[in-house]
């Protein structure tokens, strides 16, 4: 372990020079509270994306399978099965119709 | 006198002038050097998205894309807020005590309160003063980017191994969780100056093997086996079928983006900062120059490359994947390898990935689509293996710690489950979810039409989509695929097992 990090004097004199005009940063007086704010409104968006992530896709996806669904391209969970060979309009996308 | 005295002020204070102008000069030459490693490093983004979009099937191309596009989204603000304060204050283990400034494994360098500014924790936080603007100081934020780009690229790893049946959110959840929280807890303790690996156990992974591929392989594997298979992709036998990539140029150019984006991550891996180091240090501040790691990732590449190739037997996609699995190989000791020695271990490094792929493909019956596992995650560890071996007694860090093979091997049993470990629970439990996976219709017809209600190349026609059988035959997939669906929905057999052709079944011992 280091007990220290060896140019701990470089970064922190780094630290105590900070320019000032930073958008929301910490000001002369050392308040942060911009900075706090700014940093939890971020956080907050990303979380929300990522929910929004989940849900619109998931309305994307159920909507798409049921159309195919009702599209009669794919047997009910359940249903009987086709039999061999591509009896029913392509699922991934060839033409097997040929006047398609 | 007094002349003379004025003399001698004004050649101090030149001096100390001279200094302070060197000195900016230098820190604004290392932010540029760090700046530039980024630019470059984006490359291996686009050559993600090149190699996987070219992987998938037609129908499949702009969900496989969209994945590489959205990790940037997700995870650089993820390892913004959380991800770089990780890798600051994570480095013992755990997260710092109030008021325990060192000494256990859960005493950090501190976190809560104003002593958690001192040092390079400090610095990490998201509301810190080096992560805005800030005239004084040249390096952190680059620092930060390098470290962004390194996450990116751990969560773009998993990402082609998924194609063409995860959902996008899930995968980005994942990317997450292994971008911005598992790969860079390792970095943290194994990749740094100040991990307990690399103080306690002289751990050497200079260049990442384990610290970025192998945990993302293994992060992988975990996903791949609550994933299951692609509808189609083994037989009733349990045979590999392959489905053809749309494009294997584009995989290939894919490839050769990647390759050249390496050159970026390597560089900066090293830290320069010429008037408080002395030259060229490795992430652990061991001296290293940059010619050196570039000779032996040139070299790496050559080794994979053949490797590839005559374990393949000349198979395009594991002859380019070899060179990348040679590179990774060599990765851990390529700060102290000669280049004679990176040949030779990345000549087997690229062996090792087609074998392995292979083995993972057939015998686990894993369907990886990209070779990530094998490639990334077994030749990952596999390079900081040979380190033990091949650079046993070389010093590592401050605190010059000798390598040792015991101390790579408390490495990847710390990494193995770290990695493994999240990716399995997470997958599992979006599983339970049924959040994991796309519905088995979505996935037949393809994502594209579900994601994105269009069809990425309408000008050209459509053509029977293939499959390549187990014996070599390639077939018109439809009848297959159908079956496969049907058998899932009567409970027959797994996702992704289905007669090689149908009546087969009847066939299979």
């Amino acid at each position: 372990m280091i007990d220290s990090f060896p140019w701990e004097g470089i970064w922190s004199d780094l630290g105590e020079e900070i320019s000032t005009f930073w958008t929301f940063g910490p000001g002369e007086d050392g308040s942060r509270t911009g900075t706090y704010v700014m940093t939890v409104l971020g956080v907050a968006l990303m979380l929300i994306a990522l929910g929004a992530f989940v849900w619109l896709e998931q309305r994307k996806l159920a909507a798409q399978q049921a159309l195919l669904r009702a599209a009669g391209g794919f047997p009910a969970p359940g249903g009987v099965p086709p039999g061999p060979g591509p009896s029913q309009p392509p699922l991934a996308g060839p033409a097997t119709d040929p006047g398609d | 006198m007094a002349l003379a005295a004025d003399l001698v002020v004004l050649a101090q204070a030149t001096a100390e002038e001279l200094e302070g102008s060197l000195s900016l000069d230098s820190f604004v030459l290392a932010e540029q050097f760090y700046f530039f490693t980024v630019v470059i490093m984006w490359l291996i983004h686009a050559g993600f998205m090149a190699y996987e979009a070219g992987a998938a099937r037609r129908k499949n191309i702009m969900s496989t894309a969209m994945k590489n596009i959205l990790t940037i989204a997700v995870v650089t603000p993820s390892f913004y807020y959380f991800g770089w304060y990780i890798y600051g204050c994570f480095e013992q283990g755990g997260p710092g005590l109030p008021g325990v400034s060192n000494g256990s494994f859960l005493g950090g360098a501190g976190h809560n309160g104003p002593a958690a500014l001192e040092g390079f924790c400090g610095l990490t936080a998201p509301w810190s003063d080096a992560m805005g603007p800030n005239l004084q100081d040249h390096i952190s934020a680059v620092f930060f980017l390098a470290f962004l780009l390194f996450s990116w690229t751990t969560a773009s790893i998993m990402s082609g191994a998924l194609i063409e049946r995860i959902r996008l959110s899930a995968y980005l959840l994942l990317a997450v969780l292994l971008g911005s929280g598992v790969w860079i807890m390792d970095a943290a303790w194994g990749w740094s100056a100040g991990g307990w690996l690399t103080t306690r156990f002289g751990f050497h992974d200079a260049i990442a093997s384990a610290v970025v591929h192998g945990v993302a392989g293994a992060f992988t594997l975990g996903v791949l086996l609550n994933l299951g298979p692609r509808i189609g992709k083994y037989d009733m036998a349990g045979r590999a079928r392959t489905f053809r990539g749309h494009n294997t140029h584009l995989t290939l150019m894919g490839l050769m983006l990647i390759f050249t984006g390496f050159y970026g991550f390597y560089a900066a891996c090293l830290v320069i900062q010429s008037t408080t180091f002395p030259g060229w240090l490795n992430i652990y501040l061991s001296p290293t120059t940059l010619g050196s790691i570039a000779f032996v990732i040139t070299v790496g590449f050559a080794g994979g490359f053949t490797g590839g190739w005559f374990a393949s037997r000349g198979d395009p996609f594991w002859t380019l994947s070899g060179g990348l699995a040679g590179v990774i190989a060599v990765s851990a000791g390529a700060d102290v390898y000669h280049p004679s020695l990176a040949y030779l271990l990345a000549a087997s490094g690229g062996m090792l990935a087609v074998y392995a792929g292979t083995w993972i493909e057939r015998r686990l019956r894993l369907d990886d689509a990209v070779g990530a596992v094998a490639v990334h995650g077994v030749c990952g560890f596999y390079g900081v293996f040979l380190v033990g071996i091949f650079a046993g007694g070389y010093p590592t860090g401050v605190n010059n710690v000798e390598t040792s093979f015991g101390g790579q091997l408390m490495g990847m049993m710390a990494f193995l489950p770290l990695g493994f470990l999240p990716g399995f629970i997470a997958a599992w439990i979006l599983k339970k979810l049924n959040l994991l996976r796309v519905p088995p219709e979505v996935e037949l017809e393809g994502l594209d039409m579900a994601e994105f209600q269009q069809d990425f190349f309408p000008e050209f026609e459509r053509v029977p989509e293939t499959v390549v059988l187990p014996d070599g035959e390639e077939v018109d997939s439809a009848a297959i695929l159908l079956e496969a669906y049907s058998q899932l929905h009567n409970g027959h057999g797994e996702r992704g097992a289905v007669a090689a052709r149908p009546g087969d079944e009847r066939r299979s011992p």
